[in-house]
């Protein structure tokens, strides 16, 4: 057997290297590029990057533009997806245009079914093309949805943002995400019932389509209407129905009556009444009723939200505990020490809960602009009243023994009206800070999802504060809410909704947890100190928190099936 | 003290703050127009190329053409669509919008790897190491066992130049004889299906075709996900085209056809024959066109006598009425085309199946016209040129191992001796697996294909493994199934890392490109070649071979005067400014040395063959080839009741999934675990509901995989992807006589619930 022989290692190096060696061919292939622009014409190409899929013209008053896709000719190749990601230099799993796939599986149609109408047609040879067809008609029916951002009248996620980081062109009517202004708080993503916003972790923001306005000003059209081959994707200029149609006031789970756009209200679950998506998905054969998406039985467990989770029950938590000790002593000057240190650990837990928010955004820097969305937002609401009730809330230890002691001892003694005030002071910390608590369970029952109705939101929330301020006052209380609010909880069990089946499965060890903890509590509350029936509390709802936002159905438009 | 204006300046700052619309994140994405005469669409900065390069698509056979975005050093930093290409006029499907991003996957392997015999885990060694391991370890084996006990496994996924390098030195350099690759899984049949009835294999058709048919007839085809590129065509078709569409699924292109005629599993070959049997009773045969041009018609005629419409009709399931309107079509239309490929290539009788094909087009007189054809869509990148220059059934060039002249003559055009060249026939892969299983096969090079995975009844290869005495795998991931159980890994660079041609599905040589560096010590599968040969001792064999356009230029030779003539080629430049060049191409002027070529003396870039009614057999004439259908071998029965159909996925998937697992975004357009498709009635009656995880089970093995319900599917049938490798667990190991392919597509099996 003969060794590597030095020839053969010494074309190992030549190789090597060879392979290491990129030619920067400009010379010639720009020359290949001349000749093969030039003979573009002769073979029909479709070159012009797709100008023909865009209006000429910028949209008048009372229009938009909107995406268009003709599902006839969509036949899932998805190559939308692929050339949106490349041409518009996303990250490696960012996707700003997702597919999916819808079947109406409950119609009677079957392929035998084709079969078996054709057999029937056999003797009556001439009805057997019109049968045929109608049979097609009939026939199983699955259909690809590709999605991008619907560009909405009326976006829930402008709506729903605090600091103002999205804008609609007042003239094309582009929704427009500002990646430099957001804040990465991520409630966008909530409030979008097309799942459209996607968080970047790299960047700690969420970025989405913006339609690439920047293609169509020149006259290009968007990177997935130019990727697709067979022309399904294209934009087109739609009468804005905003000022015609009552914006509801409530929503109408279900209700589709007044759906301005009956296809996407079909193919997506959601009411279009509720922001008004702009997607034009046309097609020569009507839609079968009671479309499934091929993902509408996965479950998928949603993110935890943990600083959130912490944000939530600490200042609930700690507001009660400050609602107890102000009902405990109302005009007192001075605290009892059982509930002066009862108010320090209660400002302790409001304190820690405002400064878990900041943890939960991915700008956390650029926080300072909460205040911006406050017209709209129930997250700036919600901000700007639990941050300014802190301070009055804090005032409450002006009450304390070590507080006089020290006022006492150095300031000047105060004139009687500011007394006055700095008495008050914790109540209206109390008032703006139950205020903020409504906000807080606005922000998700705002989203419109089913789990998150107001009665659960405020149920719960609202729950939290009552029972730890009923804790240290009245044990037989804490315990009938506590109940109550269990059985709030457990009825989101019941039926076949995602939450239910969530819990139900994959999420049954949190729900355990969450029952153990209660059951163990229910007996504390009538012997232990408040402190460690406090703890134990706070322990059931960071649980009980944690379920809220794992549990949560997600709106989505159809996606591939999934287990 | 401030001024007023600084004091206005730091308030406009602040409301700017207030409100960022401009700023580093944002900038990240604003998209700029490229620089003139690149042809790229708007991009943002940090992706603006310096300059792009033309590269032919390495996935599927389509053969789309690429424009490669490249910075300054020369490197690929992103894609678009090649827009002047004529094969794709500027599209492409998610694989060849994300091809350059597999090479960068964290998995690549960057040495040699052998495994440790102490140890038993597979290390990483020098490139000399590993080149003495093989050498040592396969001369070894050839001594005890012979020099046929060698034999490899290779691909449809490499260039042509490879492909042959690969095939001459195995046969001519180190004494194998049975050498096969991935390309008998997909297009054998039509390889032998042409052959046979043409006189080579040559596919008749030009993409346009798809445009210029008033009637399209696809046949256990799914274009619409597995060459989506091409069914744009279909759609750019100004005809209003009637499009049939034979599936047992209703698949996405039977839903966009105008007829769906889901027949019953396998039973194809009965509904070709019934329908030729109407045709000719209804008089709807170009009589002149069968005298004149084929041989065997009466035989044939008289042959499907039997296949009256109550015959198929029971065995395909499908009513009289559907027979009688797809007669119609084919009867009335003026262009009609039939288009097949992997539902008649992967069966048990699949080589009559497609001849049958063949034979409406003949007797129809749908064949050497526009918009007309029997047409096999390919499968992979390179199956076509793995057809012409593989070297494994068929001497390069598409010559005959057995004949002593064409041996003669390929040496020559080689410039080695005629002795070195075997005479024998070589075994298709489902020999040599079973040669592994006899002992006769003890060694085995696999090189870029996932056996292991893809292979039918795959269960049984990993106990054949151990009966193999060395394993090399050569690929660009040391984590495919079959790279897992090798003795020696051998690092290979991928599609973008090398140079050589592609030929796609209308015989059109395309360019890949060498525009991203291979990680580590990767080397292009041409370079691992060369250096086997100098190792073995063999080199001088292949002097003449010394790149891979050197090699094309040998390849140009070698098809001289062969119905693939291509000596117009001038080199890669030209096949790239020309936007690809189809076979046959001779140099302008140059004099046609074949009278049975119809090659036409100016490029254009759209030919077909056959114009001329003149076919490649001795008589120039096509041949009308039948035989008795036979039932599957494993039909469904009490114990097995479904009939498992497998096929691909969706368009972003590829094969067993080594390299578009490897993008983020292909993986978000398809299921990432296995499922398996019912029908609702079935799955009503198993108390199966959706997402449901099951156990799909076969008498060979068996699979996990949650329920997707559709009534797509019909009863009594269940499909499943091939891009997850349990599902050829079940897979039923029946092939092709003619062909030797696997029928993939039908085995019996079990469905429970888990």
């Amino acid at each position: 057997m003969p060794a590597p022989s030095d020839p053969v290692r010494t074309l190992i190096d030549e190789l090597i290297e060879s392979q290491r060696r990129l030619d920067t061919p400009v010379a010639r292939f720009a020359a290949a590029h001349t000749a093969a622009d030039n003979t573009a014409t002769a073979h029909g190409s479709r070159a012009g990057l797709g100008a023909q899929l865009i209006p000429l013209s910028a949209p008048g008053p009372g229009e938009q533009y909107a995406f268009q896709v003709d599902l006839d000719s969509c036949t899932g190749c998805k190559a939308c997806v692929s050339g949106c990601h490349s041409l518009n230099g996303l990250d490696d799993e960012e996707t700003w245009r997702d597919v999916g796939l819808v079947y109406a599986n409950d119609s009677l149609a079957t392929l035998a079914g084709i079969a078996g109408l054709q057999r029937d047609n056999r003797a009556s040879e001439r009805n057997a093309e019109a049968q045929l067809g109608s049979a097609a008609c009939a026939a199983p029916f699955a259909q690809t949805v590709t999605t991008a951002c619907h560009h909405c009248e009326d976006p829930a996620c402008l709506n729903g943002c605090p600091v103002v980081a999205y804008e609609k062109d007042p003239i094309t009517g582009i929704v427009v995400h500002l990646d430099d202004q957001c804040i990465g708080c991520s409630y966008c993503v909530l409030k979008c019932p097309y799942d459209v916003p996607k968080f970047n972790e790299r960047l700690g923001i969420v970025r989405k389509c913006d339609m690439c306005h920047g293609r169509l000003a020149a006259g290009e059209a968007p990177a997935c209407a130019q990727a697709c081959p067979t022309e399904a994707i294209s934009i087109v200029t739609v009468a804005v129905t905003i000022d015609q149609i009552p914006k509801s006031k409530a929503p109408i789970p279900g209700h589709k009556s007044q759906s301005p756009n009956p296809a996407l209200t079909a193919l997506s679950g959601t009411d279009s009444a509720y922001t008004r998506p702009t997607t034009r998905y046309v097609s020569k054969k009507p839609l079968p009723a009671n479309l499934v998406a091929a993902d509408s039985q996965t479950l998928r467990p949603q993110h935890p939200h943990y600083a959130l989770v912490v944000l939530l029950v600490l200042t609930q938590l700690g507001l009660g505990l400050l609602v107890s000790t102000q009902l405990s002593a109302p005009n007192s000057q001075l605290l009892a020490p059982s509930s002066q240190l009862l108010s320090l650990f209660g400002l302790g837990l409001y304190g820690t809960g405002l400064l878990a928010s900041i943890a939960h955004l991915g700008q956390p820097l650029r926080a300072w602009r909460i205040f911006l969305g406050l017209r709209t937002s129930w997250l700036s609401r919600e901000a700007v009243l639990l941050g300014a009730a802190f301070p009055l809330l804090s005032a409450i230890l002006l009450r304390s023994d070590l507080a006089q002691s020290l006022l006492a001892k150095f300031a000047p003694p105060l004139p009687s009206s500011l007394q006055q005030a700095l008495h008050l002071a914790p109540v209206g910390g109390i008032l703006l800070a139950g205020l903020g608590v409504f906000c807080s369970a606005m922000i998700y029952t705002d989203t419109r999802r089913q789990f998150w109705r107001l009665s659960q939101t405020l149920g719960r929330m609202g729950g939290t504060v009552a029972i730890a301020a009923l804790i240290p006052i009245s044990a037989p209380l804490a315990a009938v809410t506590l109940v109550a609010k269990l059985a709030l909880e457990l009825n989101t069990l019941r039926g076949d909704s995602p939450s239910a089946r969530l819990q139900r499965s994959l999420l049954s060890p949190l729900v355990a947890a969450r029952l153990i903890i209660a059951s163990l509590l229910l007996p504390t509350l009538f012997v232990a100190p408040a402190g460690v029936t406090v703890v134990l509390f706070g322990i059931g709802e960071l649980l009980e928190r944690t379920l809220f936002f794992r549990a949560v159905d997600s709106p989505k438009m159809p996606g591939v099936p999934a287990s | 003290m401030p001024t007023l204006s600084s004091l206005r300046a730091s308030f406009d700052s602040a409301l700017l703050k207030l409100h960022a619309r401009t700023g580093p994140m944002t900038s990240e994405l604003v998209r700029h127009p490229a620089a003139h005469g690149l042809g790229v669409p708007q991009l943002p900065s940090r992706l603006t190329p310096t300059t792009t390069t033309r590269s032919v698509c390495g996935f599927c056979s389509t053969g789309c053409s690429l424009t490669v975005h490249r910075d300054a050093s020369g490197q690929a930093i992103n894609l678009s669509p090649d827009p002047v290409y004529p094969v794709n006029l500027g599209m492409a499907c998610p694989k060849g919008w994300e091809a350059l991003t597999p090479l960068a996957a964290s998995d690549r392997l960057k040495t040699p790897l052998l495994r440790n015999t102490a140890t038993g885990q597979l290390e990483p060694v020098s490139w000399d190491v590993a080149l003495a391991a093989f050498v040592k370890n396969f001369k070894a084996i050839q001594a005890a066992h012979g020099p046929h006990s060698l034999s490899f496994l290779s691909t449809g996924q490499i260039v042509m130049e490879e492909m042959a390098l690969l095939g001459a030195l195995a046969k001519f350099g180190m004494g194998m004889l049975h050498i096969d690759s991935n390309t008998r899984q997909c297009m054998a049949t039509s390889h032998v299906a042409y052959k046979q009835s043409f006189g080579f294999d040559a596919p008749p058709f030009t993409y346009a075709d798809f445009e210029e048919s008033d009637a399209l007839i696809f046949i256990g085809a799914n274009p619409c996900i597995a060459h989506p590129i091409m069914w744009q065509r279909v759609m750019m078709n100004k005809n209003s085209p009637e499009i049939i569409v034979v599936d047992p699924r209703r698949t996405e292109t039977a839903i966009a056809g105008t007829l769906h005629v889901p027949l019953l599993p396998k039973s194809d070959l009965t509904l070709l024959y019934g329908l030729a049997h109407l045709l000719i009773e209804r008089g709807a045969v170009k009589q002149e066109f069968i005298d004149a041009h084929t041989r065997n018609f009466a035989e044939f005629a008289a042959f499907v006598k039997k296949f009256t419409p109550a015959h198929v009709a029971a065995a395909t399931g499908l009513p009289v009425a559907t027979l009688e309107r797809i007669v119609e079509i084919i009867a009335t239309k003026q262009r009609v085309s039939f288009w097949w490929t992997m539902g008649v290539n992967q069966g048990h009788e699949s080589t009559r199946t497609a001849q049958a094909i063949i034979n409406l087009a003949l007797m129809t007189g749908n064949i050497g016209r526009p918009g007309t054809g029997a047409n096999s869509i390919t499968g992979q990148c390179n199956a076509m040129g793995s057809r012409l220059f593989g070297n494994a059934s068929s001497l390069l060039g598409g010559y005959d191992f057995a004949n002593a002249e064409h041996r003669a003559h390929v040496a020559g055009v080689l410039g080695i001796n005629p002795a070195v060249i075997p005479s024998g026939k070589s075994w298709a892969y489902d020999q040599i697996i079973d040669g592994i299983d006899t002992g006769a096969i003890k060694g085995l090079w696999v090189i870029a294909t996932n056996t292991a995975h893809s292979w039918i009844n795959q269960k049984r290869f990993p106990e054949l493994r151990s009966k193999l005495d060395f394993l090399v795998v050569q690929d660009m991931y040391g984590t495919t199934e079959t790279a897992q159980m090798a003795d020696l890994v051998l690092p290979a660079a991928g599609w973008g890392e090398k140079d050589g041609v592609f030929i796609n599905s209308e015989r059109r040589l395309g360019v890949a490109r060498k525009v991203s560096r291979a990680p580590g010590l990767a080397l292009a599968d041409f370079a691992i070649f060369k250096l086997v040969a100098e190792a073995w001792g063999c080199g001088e064999l292949f002097r003449r071979w010394e790149s891979p356009e050197a090699t094309f230029r040998l390849l140009r030779e070698l098809s001289r005067g062969q119905p693939c003539e291509f000596t117009g080629i001038e080199g890669y430049d030209h096949i790239q400014n020309e936007c690809g060049i189809q076979w046959p191409y001779l140099a302008t002027g140059a004099e046609t040395p074949n009278p049975k070529s119809q090659t036409p003396k100016s490029p254009s870039t759209q030919r077909r063959l056959f114009a001329d009614g003149k076919f490649y057999t001795a008589d120039q004439r096509a041949i009308f080839l039948f035989d008795e259908p036979r039932p599957m071998p494993e039909l469904p029965d009490a114990a097995y009741p479904f009939l498992l159909n497998t096929g691909r996925g969706s368009s972003a998937q590829w094969h067993t999934g080594s390299r578009t697992n490897k993008s983020d975004v292909l993986r978000k357009l398809a299921p990432t675990s296995l499922y398996v498709e019912i029908s609702p009635a079935d799955a009503a009656r198993l108390g199966i509901s959706a997402n449901a995880a099951v156990t799909v089970s076969s008498r060979r093995g068996e699979a996990a995989a949650f329920a997707v319900i559709t009534a797509t599917l019909q009863s009594g049938q269940l499909f499943m992807p091939m891009h997850f490798d349990a599902v050829n667990r079940l897979t039923f190991p029946a092939f092709d006589p003619h062909s030797r392919q696997p029928s993939y597509k039908a085995c019996a099996v079990r469905i429970a619930l888990a």
